[in-house]
């Protein structure tokens, strides 16, 4: 979230970072190529039916955003640049954008305010039928998107909405070819994509490989690889093998419990970062089914205060990342950020018996869905909860399902999920508000687990309308504490991506899990 | 003649229809496939479009009808998870699993057969016992710890062989002596008790009384007369070589088809998982085939007889 003061200070911080954006670079030839060993790929590349941890991991080496944030100067990439818009500014609920010019996609055709007003429309994103109906979500409030030259145009909203070049930041912000999209479809797109991005896809089979060759036409000058291929490998002992005798020169997703054997190995460089995610769990709040002890919220209260998660963080992650004490109360959210919060259900086991003496449950069995293997240690912790629980006289089963869809498969009374932080750099909108509202699938899913109060939804409509900085925040403490009182949910700890490459690269990891293969990012030392 | 080749067919045609029938119902059944591809935090609305748009909104009768119809033309449909033709997704992955069953199961035959024919010749001795027991453990092994472990000790440590993937004939050797490993204990083990049997036969003792050499009698006499019940299990083996090569292939990243199936599964894919079903089932079908084709060629009375 930006005051307007500071939106004024980037737009100025954007004109001068373009200016700079030619620099000469390493002599193309002499480029080597990189072999980068994953776990999986999405099957799909399209910007926005292709969104999943694995896609997003690549796709900025192939689509540029409009707005970039930057982590080499900010750890938490509260400070935004430019990329394919050079200028941006508001102007009550209109939003005017300058684009770079000379910028090419990789079919060689210039991009111009057409393709980035057909990336934002409503036929893409956020009509009656969009191509990518999932651009809904990320477009709410967005009335009118519309080119007012070669390279610029005008985002209209229903009210000012200050986040604009904040959301553009993230998967709505990648600029696709009208013409190129339209051709060949959306789904044919997501198996051959093209952006303006530093390399051009050349192959892509879904469940076996990616090849990305460098674009010498890129507008920030030639990349430094001359060719990557991301090989899906799904087991870790072939991925580590593969790292140590130098075949990958990257790996991702390593077993926590496998980081220190790993790290033994010479020339090897394990790199972690704390994600812009938290796994949680949902408490099942409503009556369905009828007998279902978690409609009173002492007993959720008392579920909450059982449990000791810093020091499963702990045994777990060995103090690799930290467990939000307060929900929403996340360091990257810069000034919501409020280290000396209350802790309205701290741990303590003595306050966990005197409210399940409060309710009417006596024992019965409550079941936990959580799919398998899906959110790293996410199961060893609830081995561990499920002992905490017991202790204070709750009886809780943990049904590990295979696949989310037998997880949302009613009865059940809790059940895993994650929630990501990074919609909005630096403001708590998404798992707060976009997660939890009224038009959240949590909210109005077959599979719910709550139905929003009108205290929340009342704190809700403040928050979404704030534009001032004091305002939204006094707004977001409202919405908090309305969400703390119903306590439909438990944030766990924040998610740890990690990967590991060889000796000679210099690599900067972004905590969205982003590997970036170029720029101040990527380096051959 | 004729009777029993339409018998043959007919029998083949009903066991491909109960396949693809039982496909359609265990997939349509055990769970919305739309909510597994969309992912946790797609709004019903978004599942509903998702749902019109690859047509599972129809009722399940006319849904089964569309696809029996697709199947018994050869049209696969399109993959829900990618939006690519079923069959060109299939046939780009059939030539990297024919490449490694073929060369696991010439490989398993080569090793097993002569190592069971050589227990059996040399029964009860510690080269029999030897051989047995290799036997045991190869098909007690399970193929994903032998995988895991080759990758360890080869490629870890000794760095010797590449630790998957495919590219040159050394990313082979390792996935193919896994899936080999399991076929050929077992053949070895069959090979074995078959050659026994025959040994103890009285033709076997009459072609010594006659003067015929010892490699003769055992080539000539003993192996056609053995190679009734090993066919039958080479041909079964056929099967286990296909849910070896999912494992196989998962460890090792080799791109075939035993992958795909994993693939297709985990996400729910009915269409690239129905067609799997199909031309594996097609594969086993004609590999009974040539079987009972083969027990013709094989002896003489069967072909009488039928």
């Amino acid at each position: 979230m930006f005051t307007r003061r500071e939106v004024g200070s980037l737009i100025l911080g954007a004109g001068a970072l373009s200016m700079v954006g030619n620099l000469p670079k390493a002599n193309a030839a002499e480029r080597p190529s990189l072999n980068i060993a994953v776990d999986n790929l999405w099957a799909n590349m399209a910007t926005i039916n292709g969104i999943s941890t694995t896609s997003r991991r690549i796709f900025p080496n192939f689509y540029d955003n409009l707005v970039d944030r930057d982590y080499i100067k900010d750890e938490n990439g509260l400070i935004f640049a430019p990329k394919l818009a050079t200028k941006w500014e508001q102007n009550g609920t209109v939003w005017k954008f300058t684009l770079r010019e000379g910028v090419k996609f990789h079919d060689g055709t210039e991009m111009t305010a057409e393709d980035a007003v057909f990336t934002l429309s409503p036929e893409r994103l956020w009509g009656a039928k969009p191509f990518e109906p999932r651009g809904k979500t990320f477009t709410a409030g967005f009335k009118r998107v519309e080119a007012t030259g070669k390279y610029t145009f005008e985002i209209e909203t229903e009210r000012p909405d200050p986040n604009i070049p904040s959301k553009l930041t993230g998967y709505i912000g990648f600029v696709v070819p009208k013409k190129y999209y339209m051709e060949v479809g959306v789904d044919a797109f997501g198996q051959k994509p093209i952006g303006t991005g530093p390399y051009k896809v050349t192959t892509f089979r879904s469940g076996e490989i990616m090849v990305l060759e460098a674009f010498d036409d890129y507008w920030d000058g030639p990349p430094p690889v001359k060719q990557i291929s991301w090989k899906i490998v799904p087991e870790f002992a072939a991925r580590m093998a593969g790292l140590v005798s130098k075949e990958f020169d990257f790996i991702v997703n390593i077993p926590t419990d496998q980081e220190a054997a790993l790290e033994k190995y010479q020339g090897v460089t394990l790199k972690r970062v704390l994600a812009d995610n938290y796994p949680a769990l949902a408490f099942n709040t409503r009556p369905d089914p009828v007998d279902n002890p978690l409609v009173d919220p002492n007993l959720r209260y008392a579920m909450v205060q059982a449990i000791d998660m810093n020091a499963i963080v702990q045994a777990l992650f060995n103090g690799t990342t930290e467990h939000p004490a307060v929900p929403f109360n996340f360091t990257e959210y810069g000034k919501f950020y409020d280290p000396k919060a209350p802790v309205k259900l701290p741990y303590d086991v003595a306050a966990a018996k005197a409210l399940v003496a409060k309710t009417k449950y006596k024992g019965e069995k409550l079941i936990w869905h959580i799919t398998r293997q899906y959110y790293p240690n996410y199961e060893a912790a609830a081995e561990i909860m499920v002992e905490q629980w017991r202790e204070v006289g709750i009886n809780v089963e943990a049904q590990i399902l295979d696949n989310f869809e037998l997880v949302y498969r009613r009865p059940y009374h809790l059940m895993n999920m994650s929630m990501s932080s990074d919609f909005i750099p630096g403001d708590p909108y998404q798992p707060l508000w976009l997660d939890w509202g009224p038009t959240a699938s949590r909210s109005t899913a077959t599979w719910k687990t709550w139905d929003p109060t009108p205290e929340y939804l009342a704190a809700g409509k403040k928050f979404d309308e704030a534009i001032e900085f004091e305002d939204r925040k006094k707004a977001y403490l409202e919405l908090s504490d309305a969400w703390q009182k119903v306590t439909p949910g438990y944030y766990m700890w924040k998610s740890v991506y990690n990967c590991a490459h060889r000796a000679g690269i210099q690599f900067k990891f972004k905590p969205n899990g982003e590997m970036r293969i170029y720029g101040d990012y990527f380096k051959f030392v | 003649m004729t009777r029993f080749w339409l018998l043959k067919i007919l029998r083949t045609v009903l066991t491909l229809w109960f396949v693809v029938t039982f496909a359609f119902v265990v997939l349509r059944t055990s769970g919305d496939p739309v909510v597994a591809l969309v992912g946790g935090d797609a709004t019903p609305e978004e599942v509903e479009q998702f749902r019109q748009l690859w047509r599972l909104d129809d009722p399940l009768w006319i849904q089964y009808f569309r696809y029996v119809i697709q199947m018994a033309t050869g049209q696969f449909g399109i993959s829900y998870r990618d939006g690519r033709e079923v069959i060109d997704i299939i046939t780009e992955r059939v030539p990297w699993t024919l490449i490694l069953g073929l060369f696991s199961y010439i490989g398993a035959i080569l090793i097993g057969v002569p190592a069971g024919i050589f227990a059996a010749i040399k029964r009860g001795s510690t080269f029999d016992n030897l051989i047995m027991a290799t036997a045991v453990f190869g098909f007690a092994l399970p193929n994903f710890f032998l995988g895991i472990l080759m990758i360890l000790l080869f490629s870890l440590s000794l760095q010797w062989l590449p630790s998957s993937g495919t590219g040159t004939v050394w990313h082979l050797i390792m996935p193919a002596i896994t899936l080999a490993t399991f076929t050929a204990g077992t053949l070895a083990r069959f090979t074995r008790s078959a050659m026994l049997e025959v040994l103890d036969k009285l033709y076997i003792r009459a072609a010594a009384a006659k003067g015929v050499g010892y490699w003769k009698r055992i080539v000539f006499h003993a192996l056609p007369n053995a190679s009734i019940p090993l066919v039958t299990i080479i041909g079964l083996n056929l099967g286990e070589l296909i849910g070896g090569a999912i494992v196989v292939e998962t460890v090792f990243a080799w791109p075939g088809v035993g992958r795909l199936l994993v693939t297709a599964v985990s996400s729910r894919d009915l269409a690239v998982v129905q067609g799997l079903v199909l031309v594996m089932a097609v594969t086993m079908v004609l590999a009974n085939l040539v079987v009972d084709l083969l027990y013709g060629l094989l002896d003489p009375r069967i072909r009488v007889q039928n």
